[in-house]
């Protein structure tokens, strides 16, 4: 039978509100059984059932905006759901994915739960029921909201089968896994516990525990309290997992469900089928009975279910065995979660697998003599068992009510294999085999909103300063996999977990810092503006070339093709870090390497540019970006030209001068051998010349007050002296094609049109002056970029655009912004883009050893927003109804909805539902218009959102959770509310309901129309 | 069960911040750079502590945990794979609860037996002689760790002139660190060769002999005292330490059976650049690569050794050996291990 791994987990059940916290609670044996809560009901009153039981602190709570559920709709939904999108969210994202990007896969949902009280509580009066009610209340909707809601389209299923739910329900997931039904399982349970109905009923059938506590297989049992929570686990093919990377907590290696049939009375336990069930079970997983460390039994501490189930277990158990089987219940901690029970055991032997620990079964030092397990080859835990390494192999039993029996067999996880670091052959690179510690990676979060953002920021931070310190990339590799997808986006470059955890606590002080950025609604429009040549330097990207395995690539890659024409390797001239770089020869492909390296690493990042601009030489590595030319010819052709130019004479140089054309050219009438070799913007002008015209230019300008600045330059470019460089360029036959991008050109100071990049272009751009001003200019106008990153090894253009005005409103960017330039800034800028809308390739930011899947806390939800319609209280109907006769079917429904007319918070019998929270005062909307109100009415009606929500920008699907039914039900108050517009048909309505706004518009019109 | 080879799955250190070098240290202390090159030999360290203020950064407890940490994911183990923790230090965080526990917490590592071993420059050969023991006796995987921080002993605001010679050696010649090695029962994967521990050699040799290091703690009832906390009998140490070097080399290939030759590389003690480099000139091993990193690191006491393994598994090819070599001037503790890959 193949293995199904269990990769993500979500719990929370009483006392404790996640996996870890469960994990405490089981290791230090605690008790969850508290008295019962007030908001549910009040004990006094059914004197007939235990006061105390499991409860959650906030199973109230719902985080209805980040579901786009309205408030009205999310009180009407059956608690247990609202349960279940919490953690289905969360134990995704414990499986290391986003759950985004699940969706629209086959993804299936199996979720084990028993009952209907909330259908009967909610619509047990035929005239209470509503749409959202109808849709809130019936079981087989818990697995399909969360299909819905997560768009996974896989079989989407409810199981009852009373007690054994949850179990079943993993069962039937991991037979789907199997039958290839779908490639990923969400399968779990939940047991909210809203009325003391239940209890009533295990009172008179004699197996209420006096003090609500279960105590399985102590001398002291004496039955079974009830308690509550929920628990999911994520389930995949081993094979599926292990070829994924994920974490494994557990294997599940096969189960088996069956029925006690005719037995003893419907709800009697059944010996027989017990252990057939569980013998089934071990057939399916190929395992015998021996090999099995510890059972976590069904456990309920009810003497005869406890007597039946260790007479079972030991007619299974009770082989030749190295040491007793082990046997607890986590019925002793938490109490009986019903439909939720068996996942909850599940998910614990789960966890003791994970962690080589079976935590010690509570109640087990009074073990129950009668059941004989030292004879059966059972031992119960009274203490903690450590598993010795290798495979443990463990079980989990689960039985219902009605005879529905499942047994499920589980394993440790296989160790995923290393490659390690020193398996290299002797005398290999230390550097290369091992991923260097301390690479710079990039973390991400994102959120709802930005209070959510920050809520999690802070939840990150405490998880990662609570980790041992280290090397923070694979933790932003996780990050990068599991915490995008929502619309505010955090983005921070780190080396290590010290300084990340820092930076997260800090970003979560500020509002919305700096490295988060809003819903982007696009994606950012990138234009790569390259570098020219006064920006060589010595070493210039050399800590870059060190820290990034990506660029490290690309730079040897363009110095193998330049390598040819070169006759050396440029690599070694640039890292180097001598001064050869500035050589004639060298200079200009050195240059070339670096931005072609640069551009290739960005769009291996998933970084490409919307347009090119070339300044001057730079113009080489833009056509490659944009294709016009390829890598081998521009490597030719820069060569051919640094080659001419080593030959010509030296003792031209360039001058920029911080003035403008105009009033330059003055001065320039007097120095006929000085030419304007680039015009970079209104104040910013390039002179090319004989050094003592230059020389004399720059001291009449200073007397002019104009700064002016003399070039690292070899030679007079974009001048005479550099003519036969040029003139070489017009002899060579140029294989070219037209550029794939648009592409700005600084010959002509325009986009490129039908010109050709041939000899005759590449030799006028070194002849012409360098418009490099009218060409951004027109790039800008063009293609309207978001960012503009520079691509060279120095800030050059970046703050010339800055200068003439072209970059308002855009981000500058820079990769390899000069010589301290490391890994980090190559992240940032991706962080930067990230934020801006870009989904980035993360994985080519890490060493493949950095990949690698590290849990990161899940998403913390909004638990502002309290959901809960108490069933008693002062309101006199619901409580003398339920104190009738216990056991009353169908007690006296509480409307879990506002009445037509809003009560205040004061009302009696509402406790803090997100329906009655008060409003602020009425917003201005005199100004906006009658209609608008009118609509903004309807919503809150509709809706039941507090009306400071209903801005005019809000999206009735995605902000407020509108869906079909609500669309009808506000289409008739509209039409109350304007009779004017008589009626309106859906086909009208539905083009004007993106917003409030827009279907305000739209009835605002035919007001008029109608008024004209 | 009992198994006659353990196997070195994988190592990690943990060295605090950027390296402090000479021309910084010297600037520090107000002592002369030049000196420190020349006498000392070591470049650089690295303190948990900014040498500045004194204040303290990390703790030796961050130090091992990350350490360890690394040793683990490198090893590609789960904490809870790991049956056993050995943490060999001089200068534990408190008495109690030891570091190694504390350790351990942070590893989220829980119901395992875990060891402090109170100890020197041999720290990290006794923690694997143990883990040795511990594998044979049926554990299949551990964790050793060995650190020390030096913040209790250093006060680098302290002036050079007013220092006597022997004390400001001691500024010059420790750093902080932590290194950890995962030690197995089985050698790595199918496929893989593993490096096996050979040979353990781990002997108290100091009887009647008075300590050549000396490192103090204090209380109540003695805090006040003007006796120096930290102390070391430098004439002793190089005139015993490479003897006693040379005849732990001997012993180790005798017990072996190895000849000189078939060493490829060796792991000589690391008390400061000068000193190690005094030692090898003697040690019998012609062929032998030498893996140090006192000049970078400092003298980093329980650390070294694992430090010396995390530059040397790359090394170490299919079929190679290597020795290492340690003393503890302590108590005249002979330490080393031979190790080899399959």
């Amino acid at each position: 039978m193949e293995d199904i791994a269990i990769v993500g987990l979500d719990c929370a059940f009483p006392g404790a509100a996640d996996a870890d916290a469960y994990w405490d609670l089981l290791m230090r044996g605690g008790d969850a059984i508290g008295s019962v809560p007030a908001r549910r009901w009040d004990p006094d009153d059914f004197p007939g059932v235990p006061g105390a039981g499991g409860f959650l602190d906030d199973a109230d709570v719902f985080d209805a905006d980040f579901f786009s559920v309205s408030p009205r709709e999310a009180a009407a939904m059956d608690p247990h759901h609202r349960l279940l999108l919490h953690s289905a969210w969360r134990a995704l994202e414990d499986s290391g994915r986003a759950p985004g990007d699940l969706a629209g896969s086959d993804t299936g949902v199996f979720v084990g739960m028993m009952g209907g009280e909330w259908g009967r509580l909610t619509m047990g009066t035929p005239a209470r029921a509503t749409p959202q009610l109808g849709a809130g209340s019936s079981n087989g909707m818990a697995a399909n909201r969360i299909s819905y809601h997560f768009n996974l389209t896989g079989p989407s299923l409810a199981v009852d089968t009373a007690c054994s739910s949850s179990l079943v329900a993993v069962h039937l997931a991991a037979g789907a896994l199997r039958a290839g039904e779908c490639d990923t399982a969400l399968a779990g349970g939940v047991n909210v516990l809203l009325s003391p109905s239940l209890g009533l009923v295990y009172a008179q059938m004699g197996l209420a525990a006096s003090d609500g506590r279960c105590k399985p297989f102590s001398a002291d049992a004496d039955g079974i309290g009830r308690s509550e929570g929920v628990g999911l686990v994520v389930l995949r093919r081993l094979s599926d997992a292990v070829a994924d990377g994920q974490r494994i907590y557990a294997v599940l290696r096969g189960s088996a469900v069956n029925q006690d049939g005719r037995s003893n009375g419907v709800t009697a336990p059944n010996r027989w089928s017990q252990q057939a069930v569980v013998q089934a079970a071990y057939r399916r997983a190929g395992i015998t009975p021996d090999q099995v460390a510890f059972v976590e039994a069904h456990g309920t501490g009810t003497v005869l279910g406890d007597t039946i189930e260790c007479a079972a277990l030991g007619s299974v158990h009770g082989v030749p065995r190295p040491s007793p089987c082990a046997l607890g219940s986590v019925k002793g901690n938490l109490g009986h979660l019903e439909g939720a029970a068996g996942i909850a055991a599940l998910i614990k032997t789960a966890l003791a697998l994970h962690h080589r620990v079976v935590p010690a079964s509570r109640f087990a030092d009074r073990e129950n003599p009668q059941l004989q397990l030292a004879a059966r080859g059972m031992r119960l835990l009274k203490s903690p068992l450590r598993l010795p390494a290798g495979e443990t192999v463990a079980a989990v039993s689960s039985f219902g009510m009605g005879g529905t029996n499942t047994h499920a067999v589980l394993a440790t996880a296989p160790r995923p294999a290393v490659s390690r670091s020193y398996a290299a052959p002797a005398g290999a690179s230390v550097a290369g085999a091992a991923p260097r510690s301390g690479e710079t990676g990039v973390f991400t979060l994102s959120a709802d909103t930005p209070e959510a953002l920050r809520r999690n920021l802070l939840a990150q931070a405490e998880d990662v300063a609570g980790r041992p310190p280290g090397d923070a990339a694979r933790l932003c590799w996780s990050s990068n996999r599991i915490k995008t997808g929502l619309p505010y986006r955090f983005a921070v470059t780190a080396r290590d977990s010290a300084e990340l955890a820092d930076a997260l606590r800090g970003a979560a002080a500020d509002d919305l810092p700096a490295t988060a950025a809003p819903r982007p609604w696009a994606r950012p429009v990138v234009a790569f503006l390259f570098t020219g040549q006064g920006s060589v330097h010595a070493g210039m990207t050399a800590p870059l070339y060190r820290d990034s395995p990506l660029y490290r690539r690309h730079l040897d890659e363009v110095d193998a093709a330049l390598a040819p024409h070169l006759g050396a390797s440029v690599r070694e001239v640039i890292l180097g870090g001598g001064e050869r770089v500035h050589e004639p020869a060298f200079a200009q492909p050195a240059l070339f390497a670096v931005g072609c390296a640069l551009a290739r690493t960005l769009a291996a990042l998933g970084v490409t540019p919307a347009a090119v601009l070339g300044h001057s030489l730079g113009e080489y590595a833009a056509a490659v970006t944009a294709g016009a030319l390829d890598l081998d010819e521009a490597a030719r052709l820069v060569v051919r030209r640094a080659a001419v130019l080593r030959d010509l004479p030296h003792g031209g140089g360039m001058l920029a001068v911080r003035a403008g054309a105009e009033p330059v050219a003055e001065l320039l009438a007097g120095e006929p051998e000085v030419r304007i070799a680039a015009l970079n913007g209104p104040s910013d002008t390039v002179l090319s010349g004989p050094r003592e015209a230059l020389s004399r230019l720059e001291r009449a300008l200073g007397a002019h007050g104009v700064d002016a600045r003399p070039l690292d330059v070899t030679h007079a470019f974009h001048a005479p002296p550099t003519a036969p460089m040029a003139e070489a360029l017009r002899e060579e036959s140029v294989q070219a094609t037209a550029p794939t991008l648009p592409f700005a050109s600084t010959r002509y100071g325009r986009m490129l049109r039908e010109e050709p990049l041939d000899g005759a272009y590449w030799a006028d751009q070194a002849a012409q002056p360098v418009l490099f001003d009218a060409a951004l200019g027109a790039l800008v106008a063009e293609t309207f970029p978001t960012h503009l990153l520079e691509i060279g090894p120095r800030p050059q253009l970046l703050p010339l655009a800055g200068r003439a005005g072209h970059a308002a409103g855009l981000e500058g960017l820079h990769p390899a912004p000069g010589p301290e330039a490391t890994g980090r800034e190559l992240a940032e800028t991706v962080a930067a883009l990230h934020r801006a809308g870009l989904d980035p390739v993360w994985d080519a930011l890490y060493a493949p050893g950095h990949r690698a899947a590290e849990r990161l806390r899940p998403y913390v939800f909004c638990a502002d927003h309290h959901y809960w319609d108490r069933q008693s209280g002062p309101a006199p109907a619901p409580a003398s109804a339920t104190r009738q006769h216990p056991g009353t079917p169908s007690p006296e429904p509480h409307p879990p909805t506002r009445p037509e007319h809003a009560p205040g918070p004061e009302k009696p019998g509402l406790v803090e539902t997100g329906l009655v929270e008060p409003g602020p005062a009425e917003p201005e909307l005199t100004e906006a218009g009658p209609v608008l109100a009118a609509v903004v009415d309807a919503v809150v009606e509709v809706g039941g959102h507090p009306r400071e929500r209903v801005l005019r920008e809000a999206r009735f699907y995605e902000d407020l959770g509108f869906d079909s039914v609500m669309i009808m039900q506000l289409k008739s108050r509209v039409e109350s509310r304007l009779p004017q517009i008589g009626e309106v048909s859906v086909q009208q309505l539905l083009p004007a309901l993106r917003s409030v706004g827009t279907l305000a518009d739209f009835l605002d019109d035919m007001v008029m129309a109608g008024a004209a | 069960m009992s198994r006659d080879t353990v196997y070195l799955a994988a190592t990690g250190t943990a060295l605090p911040g950027d390296p402090v070098d000479n021309a910084a240290l010297a600037k520090l202390l107000g002592a002369s750079e030049e000196w420190i090159d020349l006498f000392v030999g070591t470049r650089t360290r690295h303190f948990a502590w900014d040498p500045a203020t004194g204040e303290v950064l990390r703790t030796l407890a961050d130090l091992c945990a990350e350490a360890g940490s690394r040793a683990l994911a490198a090893a590609g183990l789960d904490p809870a794979d790991i049956e056993f923790l050995v943490l060999a230090t001089a200068t534990p965080d408190h008495l109690l609860p030891t570091t190694a526990t504390e350790v351990a917490d942070r590893l989220g590592m829980d119901h395992l037996p875990v060891y402090q071993l109170q100890a020197g420059c041999s720290g990290a050969v006794q923690a694997l002689d143990l883990g040795r023991c511990l594998v044979a006796g049926g554990r299949r995987a551990g964790l050793l760790i060995g650190g020390d921080v030096t913040h209790r002993f250093l006060a680098a605001r302290r002036s050079a002139a007013r220092m006597p010679t022997e004390e400001l050696v001691n500024h010059v010649l420790f750093g902080d660190g932590a290194g950890a090695v995962v030690l197995t029962a089985e050698p790595d994967g199918p496929g893989e060769r593993g490096v096996a521990l050979r040979g353990v050699l781990n002997r108290c040799a100091g009887r009647r002999r008075p300590p050549g290091q000396f490192i103090d703690w204090s209380g109540i009832s003695d805090r006040d005292t003007e006796r120096r906390m930290l102390a070391e009998d430098y004439k002793a140490i190089e005139e015993h330490v490479p003897a006693i070097s040379v005849e732990i080399v001997w012993e180790l290939l005798g017990e072996l059976g190895w000849t000189v030759d078939e060493v490829d590389h060796i792991l000589p003690p690391q008390l400061s650049g000068r000193m190690t480099a005094r030692i090898m000139e003697h040690l019998p091993v012609p062929s032998a690569a030498e893996v140090s990193c006192v000049t970078e690191t400092g003298n980093t006491g329980n650390a070294l050794p694992f430090l010396q393994l995390d530059r040397l598994l790359p090394r170490l090819g299919p079929g190679q050996r290597a020795l290492a070599v340690t003393v503890e001037s302590s108590k005249w503790i002979r330490a080393g291990f031979a190790l080899e890959r399959a």
